[in-house]
Parts: structure tokens; sequence; C-alpha cells
């Protein structure tokens, strides 16, 4: 039998298959096709202190293998959350994290405290510094090294659960930022958000998304998370969970080798929603037919020319 | 519960340019989809395409959809062969509600008689009288008249050129029932949204239910991705209206609920 368990950090999962937040929402409607008890791990839909009815109009646009959206972070708010979402997201039996998005500094601050409190059932908490659709915060703090730094170091305190903090590709150095949030004590960098893209509609002359621009999602980003990852994990000493268009058993190998922990499914789950658990049944296979005994060791085994 | 099939195309009929009825082999969908709800088929390119039930075959486990090119994954679709396999999510969303429903105005435009059929097959199975009204552009581009004609009680039609049924759209073609044939009526509108949202204000002034099937952009389907939002009316004070999803609340919505 194959070991699929992998560490992030001093979390342990059941395998490396994690659900990406904002693919899966608080895992209601997933939980109705796929069994939560056998896969890794759950990251909630990005999460803000008060509700948010996110962007106007059409959100979503078909690209060249993936898509855009600009959904802009809708969510039922911290409290909404804790009352209704956080218990039946107890109940799947499976790894809770959750994706803290916030406007300001005190936003991550009070959510954090909350979040990360001893008593609430959540086991990591996933600083969303990278979300491309709102306008203040999120991507705008993540967007420097600087940002990431004071902003990790204005939450680490605040609670002793993990903190993974989800950077975005849209920076010239992904290496700048993701040894910014080592330096401030992060427990893990998620490689990577969504990358800022544009579609037009040739008819109208408008963009197609209301929002004019959007998160760039699915295979098309692929080779740029796997790059960023093999970047960060040559220089990093905490762990990396990777995310960006793995769509199969053979893309999360490819994550790993590049230096992956864990990583999360996103993109994939809109497409086939119970892609997750064929995944992990694949990941089994290959690890059985490659004589692997241990999935983890395959984290970081590339061996660059 | 299974949600994704892999469904076989088994029939195909062509109902003009750019248009056609696609017939599935899938037990599975058939055998679950009601009125009013949607599948969302895969094509060559990333997203499937979201396509309302027009009629099921509980015999044969097949389901049927009307397909009119609209980009290039409708068009896609449109090219497939008798034996190619797609991928399926299905049945999809809410339909429509026959509760308390015991005459039923089906108001479609383009397409939107697709979905609206399988309403009037239900309601012929369940003895609810029918009035089918159709909008198209011109008599030639009318389609799918002799199948509503054999299910529905009356069937209206309206033409832009005038050169077909009553000249207009379909809010002139509903000027026409009667004070008889309103009376206790629930309309069932499927079409482009300014359609609707004439329909849905035709309703509320003659004091009738509407019940309206939204169209949007769509990813997942499921309700797990949020770009098919609709906006709704709420009551919660300081609020002014909340985002719903067409695929899981939706596509068919109260009309007094929808903020157009």
């Amino acid at each position: 039998m194959v070991d699929l368990s992998v560490c992030v950090g001093n979390v342990d999962f059941r395998n490396p298959v994690i659900l990406a937040s904002g693919t899966c929402g608080f895992g209601r409607e997933l939980s109705e096709y796929i069994d939560f008890a056998g896969i890794g791990g759950i990251c909630s839909k990005g999460l803000t202190l008060l509700p948010r009815e996110g962007n106007p109009g059409c959100r979503a646009a078909e690209t060249a293998s993936g898509m855009l959206n600009s959904v802009g972070l809708q969510n039922p708010g911290l409290d909404m959350f804790l009352t209704r979402e956080l218990p039946f997201m107890a109940g799947l039996g499976t790894k809770i994290i959750v994706n803290v998005a916030g406007h300001s500094t005190e936003d991550y601050q009070r959510m954090v405290e909350r979040l990360g409190s001893p008593d609430c059932a959540v086991d990591v908490l996933e600083l969303n510094l990278s979300c491309p659709n709102v306008k203040e915060g999120c991507m705008t703090i993540g967007a420097t090294a600087e940002g990431v730094y004071s902003m990790m170091r204005a939450v680490r305190g605040l609670t002793a659960k993990p903190l993974w903090v989800k950077l975005t590709p849209n920076v010239t150095s992904i290496t700048e930022t993701a040894l910014a949030a080592q330096e401030a004590r992060g427990d893990a960098v998620v490689l990577i958000n969504t990358l800022l893209g544009m579609a037009i509609d040739i008819n109208s002359r408008r963009p197609v998304l209301q929002n004019n621009t959007g998160g760039l999602s699915g295979p098309a980003i692929k080779p740029v998370a796997l790059r960023m990852i093999h970047e960060c994990y040559r220089i990093l000493s905490i762990p990396i969970v990777g995310v960006g268009g793995i769509m199969n058993a053979s893309d999360v190998i490819e994550f790993m080798l590049a230096g992956a922990a864990a990583v999360e499914v996103g993109t994939a789950s809109l497409l086939h929603p119970a892609v997750c658990a064929k995944i992990i049944e694949d990941l089994q296979t290959y690890a059985a037919d490659n004589c692997i005994e241990k999935i983890s060791t395959l984290t970081g085994d590339l061996q660059p020319w | 519960m299974e949600i994704e099939f892999e469904a076989v195309l088994v029939g195909k009929k062509i109902l003009g340019k750019g248009n056609a009825l696609l017939t599935f082999s899938c037990g599975g969908i058939a055998g679950k989809a009601q009125p009013g709800q949607f599948v969302n088929v895969s094509c060559s390119y990333f997203l499937k395409r979201p396509f309302g039930i027009c009629f099921v075959n509980l015999e044969a486990g097949t389901f049927s959809i009307g397909v009119r090119e609209a980009g290039v994954g409708t068009k896609d679709i449109l090219q497939s062969k008798i034996g190619d396999s797609f991928f399926v999510l299905g049945p999809l969303g809410h339909g429509f509600s026959f509760e308390g429903v015991t005459k039923i105005i089906a108001v479609g435009g383009g397409t939107g008689i697709y979905p609206l059929y399988f309403a009037l097959s239900k309601a012929r199975e369940i003895g609810i009288p029918t009035i089918c009204v159709n909008g198209f552009r011109s008599r030639e581009d009318a389609f799918f008249l002799e199948e509503c004609k054999g299910i529905a009680g009356d069937v209206l039609i309206s033409t832009n050129a005038g050169d077909y049924g009553v000249k207009g759209n379909v809010i002139d073609a509903l000027a026409q029932l009667s004070e008889t044939q309103m009376q206790g009526a629930a309309v069932f509108v499927v079409g482009p949204e300014i359609m609707m949202r004439k329909v849905s204000e035709w309703a509320a002034k003659n004091g009738i239910s509407c019940q309206v099937s939204l169209e949007r952009r769509m990813a997942c389907g499921i309700g797990i991705c949020l770009v098919c939002i609709c906006k709704v009316k709420t009551s919660e004070e300081g609020v002014p209206f909340h985002h719903v999803r067409c695929c899981r609340e939706g596509p068919v919505m109260n009309a007094s609920e929808v903020i157009w």
C-alpha cells in the first residue's frame, strides 16, 4: 500500500490533494458528489470580515486552456461563516483551511484573531494576499515584499495556528515576496493565485468582464506555477503548497517534483466536480506502478539540467 | 450521488440553419430531469455549455436538448456526429414550480421554446391546461411549432415581420388573450432577457404569477464558482440586493424577486 500522506509544516494531510479556495465554496455542493473523508483538505471560499456581494455583471470568460473570473470575493462574511458554514465543514472529515481576505490590516487582524483562536475548528489559515479582483487589500498588499512582510508581521502574533500565505504571480520576482512571507514567520507559501488578464468582445468593443480584468486560471497558467514553485523551492526553508492549472494526477506529480509539499486543485473542479477523488485514485496507481512507497519523497525531487 | 455522466449522441434533428435537436443516451440524467432544469455539455473548448432540457424518454433512457449556434462552443456541438461521446453534468438547477399551478401560459422567445416544451409535456401529463405563446423574427425563423401544437392546448405565434401569426412580439400576442384565458394562470417564460422582463411586467400588471428562466455565462453549473449571478430583491434592512446563482437557485426564478 502506498503512503499518500504528506506534511505541510506541522500539519498532516492524508494525501496531498486539497480543494482550492474559490472553486469549492464551503464544500456543501461538492459534498453531494464526493466523499470528503478521502480528500486531503478543503480551502474555503475567500472570506472577508463583512459579507460581500462581489462584482456586478459578467464574471467569467473562457480562454485558451483556461478561464478568467472576476467574482470579487462574494462571500457571506465572517459571522455567517462561523455560525452556518464552519460547523458544516467541520463535519466533512477533512482538514479545514480558511482563506482570509480583507481590505485593511485591521480586517486581516480581526479575522485571524477569531479564526485562529484555539476553540475555532479551523486547522490552517491561508492569508489571501493575491486576489486580483478587488480594489483594496489582497493583491494590492501582496504585490510587494514589504506589503507581504508587514501584513504577516501584523497578524503573526495573533494566532498559534499555521499561517499559509497565498501569493500572487503578478510580480517581478516571486522569490522576493515568498522570502518576505518566510521572514515574517509564515508557515508555508501557496503558489500561485490567478494571473491578471483580460478578454475582449470584438462586437461590442468592450471587455467581456464587467470588471474589465479578471484572474486567469486553468491549465494555461500551469507552466508559470511550476516555474515559480521551482524558483522558490530552491531558496525557501518553509514548505510550498502548489496550485495553478492542475487537472490530473500527472500534474500533481509535476508540482511535487518542482517542490510542492501538497497541492490545491481549483478550476478542474468546475469542469469535473469529482476530479479530486479521481486524482487521488490515480496517484495511488502511479505510485504503486513506480514503486514509490511514500508520495512525499517526490517533493523537490526534480533534477534540473 | 453521480452528477457527471458520459453521454452518447444518438439523435440529431436539424431544425434550421445552425439549429438542431440533439438526443443523448444517458439514463442517469433522463431519469431525474425536471422541466426547467439544464445540462452542462462538454465541447472542444475549455468550459462546458449549458442547455435547458427539452424532453426525456424514460424508456429509452435519453434526454434531448435544442442547440442553436451562438458561438464557438455551440457550433462545435452542432457539428458532432451520432455516436460521439460527451461529458455531461446534470440534471442541474432549480426548474419550474408546478405547486398550486392550475393553468399555464408558456411564453417562449427563440430557443426558449425548447425548455418550455418539457414544461408543456409535464402539464399535459398531469392534466394542467396550457397556452403556448411563441415569438420569432419571421415565419422563416419559426421552428418546433408542430411539436408544441401537439402538446399545448392552444398555440399563439407572433412574428416581428408579421408574416405569421400576430404581427409584433409576444406581448402583442399576449394582448389577444381573453380574461377567461388569463384567469388563474401562471406564466412560464424562457427567452431573451428583455423579453422575459417585458412579459414579467405584463404578468404583474395582470395579477398573474410569473416564473422566468434566466440565462447567464456559466462555468461549473453546480454552484461552486459564483460566476453566473443574478440580482434579487431582499427584505433585509440596509441591504439593497443579493447576488444568487443562476445555476443553483435558478435558472428558474420567481419574476417578482428578480432585479432586472
